[in-house]
């Protein structure tokens, strides 16, 4: 334990220094566009192709099924926007606990005239894939739905989702921004047709992300310019943040599972610490079907600001569920759609585990939060009175 | 957020913190934007706070706030106390950034809420004041 423990992963993890060595060159005598023609050029490209060989690997789609972002947001934007401009109008489902880089582009869709059903989740989190069915329409173009929620961590049943979709012959969308090198995706398994990935979540730089496109899925460019990836998303390529991408990948091949394995474990460890030491705590999200590092709870009477504020105090980093802007505080929309009671809600504190955590970090979080929470309820008057 | 170190202290070791029998003066305000809840009881003698105390359901600045509110209070002349303003409050904490200045609305409000109350006590009325803050 090194005096400061980060339990913020699904915000960010910290670059892999095997990354940081595979990009420096590439800020280095390697600077070439890989537009360019000549030499600098080639070495360029070359960077930017073997890192889509790794993420094509890594995903077993083809290298020509790739399209490098720069983030998780611009790939759902690309995906969501490309497939609906292509059709020119119709009906997208879609769910309430979407990203909002998802269900702000559907209520910008709904502004250009397109219908949009925004589907409930049951109390674990979870989308029934039998609403989708019920859902559907004649002239539904797009099924949207994430793979994991970032706050609670639930896994939907994208594989029954996509079958659906499939058997009507409708792109199924997958924001896999949080799953993607944590638990395995199976592309055709799946039925997905498009899927939102990201660099920064699994120890890759920030900045770059990928959108997979399977072939004969009709969709058209958002980002007008030049003639880059194919056509399909003009710009010059991030070529150090795609380097540091396709090795983050090439490293999480060799360390998803154990690291899967191990993270549920000390998830669980952390979950049973705190429900044995603290009262009225509640964990939110699937039991079973969750990240393998995400654990939300929420503690009743106490805000969860001040838990984190506290815990930060302590050098621990956590997020609140929460986000109080000039004295309003929302609860989070993802709780509420799950039905969390609201005072229960407006204390949920999210920890989401990575690989640099140690069974030292999770001792120290349950020395240090019991009291924590005791003494922010000490001064509550909804708890004492 | 950054918060001044006189915050982080008054978050760390609240001071005069829980309840108190048989108050002279009780007063709380809430802020409906956030939930945010401060209660304080005084104990008076001759016109001024002899003991102050406070419960308070919020965010750190909130309790913050609170914690250096029961020291605004200590001493100081109820009439002086029934027009405390949440600059006052804002700076017994070395201030708030600007997204949390609920913090001091409501400690202000309680506070005034609590004065307010022991002036209706002592002229017959009983019960707790309280205000809020849409």
């Amino acid at each position: 334990m090194s005096g400061r423990v980060y339990l913020d992963h699904n915000a960010s993890t910290q670059v892999h220094p095997e990354v940081v060595a595979a990009m420096l060159p590439y800020f280095g005598e390697r600077f070439g566009n890989p537009s360019s023609v000549h030499g600098f050029g080639r070495e360029a490209r070359e960077g930017v192709e073997v890192a889509r060989e790794q993420i094509a690997h890594f995903l077993r789609m083809s290298t020509d099924e790739v399209v490098f972002t720069s983030g998780g947001t611009e790939s759902d934007n690309l995906a969501i926007k490309g497939v609906a401009a292509a059709r020119g109008a119709g009906h997208i489902i879609t769910s309430q606990i979407e990203h909002h880089a998802v269900l702000r582009t559907c209520q910008f869709l709904e502004g250009q005239g397109f219908a949009v059903t925004y589907l409930p989740v049951d109390g674990d989190g979870l989308v029934n894939p039998d609403d989708i069915r019920r859902a559907l329409r004649p002239d539904t173009v797009l099924i949207t739905v994430m793979h994991a929620n970032s706050e609670v961590g639930t896994i939907q049943p994208v594989d029954a989702i996509g079958a659906i979709a499939r058997e009507r012959g409708i792109p199924f969308h997958v924001d896999g921004v949080q799953t993607f090198g944590k638990v395995p995706i199976d592309l055709d398994g799946f039925g997905i047709d498009l899927l939102s990935f990201s660099s920064h979540k699994v120890y890759g730089p920030k900045g770059v992300a990928g959108l997979y496109i399977r072939k004969g899925t009709k969709m058209v460019s958002v980002q007008h310019g030049g003639e880059h990836e194919r056509r399909r998303r003009a710009g010059t390529e991030n070529v150090p943040g795609i380097v540091g991408f396709g090795k983050a990948v090439a490293v999480r091949a060799r360390e998803m599972e154990a690291e899967a394995v191990r993270l549920t474990a000390l998830r669980n460890r952390f979950w049973d610490g705190i429900s044995a030491r603290v009262p009225d705590v509640r964990l939110n999200g699937h039991p079973t079907r969750r990240l393998p590092g995400t654990l939300n709870l929420c503690f009743r009477h106490v805000e969860s600001e001040s838990i984190v504020l506290g815990l930060d105090l302590k050098g621990v980093a956590v997020s609140a569920g929460s986000a109080c802007t000039s004295g309003n505080v929302e609860p989070s929309y993802v709780l509420v759609a799950m039905g969390v009671p609201l005072d229960w809600a407006m204390g949920s504190v999210r920890a989401t585990l990575g690989r640099e955590n140690t069974d030292a970090d999770i001792d120290y979080v349950l020395e240090v939060l019991p009291p924590l929470v005791e003494r922010i309820r000490s001064l509550s008057p909804a708890a004492v009175s | 957020m950054n918060y001044s170190e006189t915050l982080i202290d008054h978050f760390r070791n609240p001071r005069n913190a829980g309840m108190m029998r048989d108050p002279d003066g009780v007063g709380e305000d809430t802020f409906e934007g956030c939930g945010d809840l401060a209660r304080f009881y005084l104990r008076v003698v001759d016109g001024r706070v002899a003991d102050v105390r406070f419960q308070t359901y919020g965010c750190g600045p909130t309790i913050a706030a609170s914690s250096a509110g029961t020291e605004l209070a200590s001493g100081r002349s109820v009439s002086d106390l029934l027009t405390l303003s949440e600059r006052d409050v804002a700076a017994a904490v070395d201030g708030l950034p600007a997204e949390r200045l609920h913090a001091a609305e409501v400690v202000a409000g309680a506070l005034r809420a609590a004065a307010r109350d022991y002036v209706a006590r002592r002229n017959g009325g009983r019960g707790m004041e309280a205000s809020r803050h849409v």
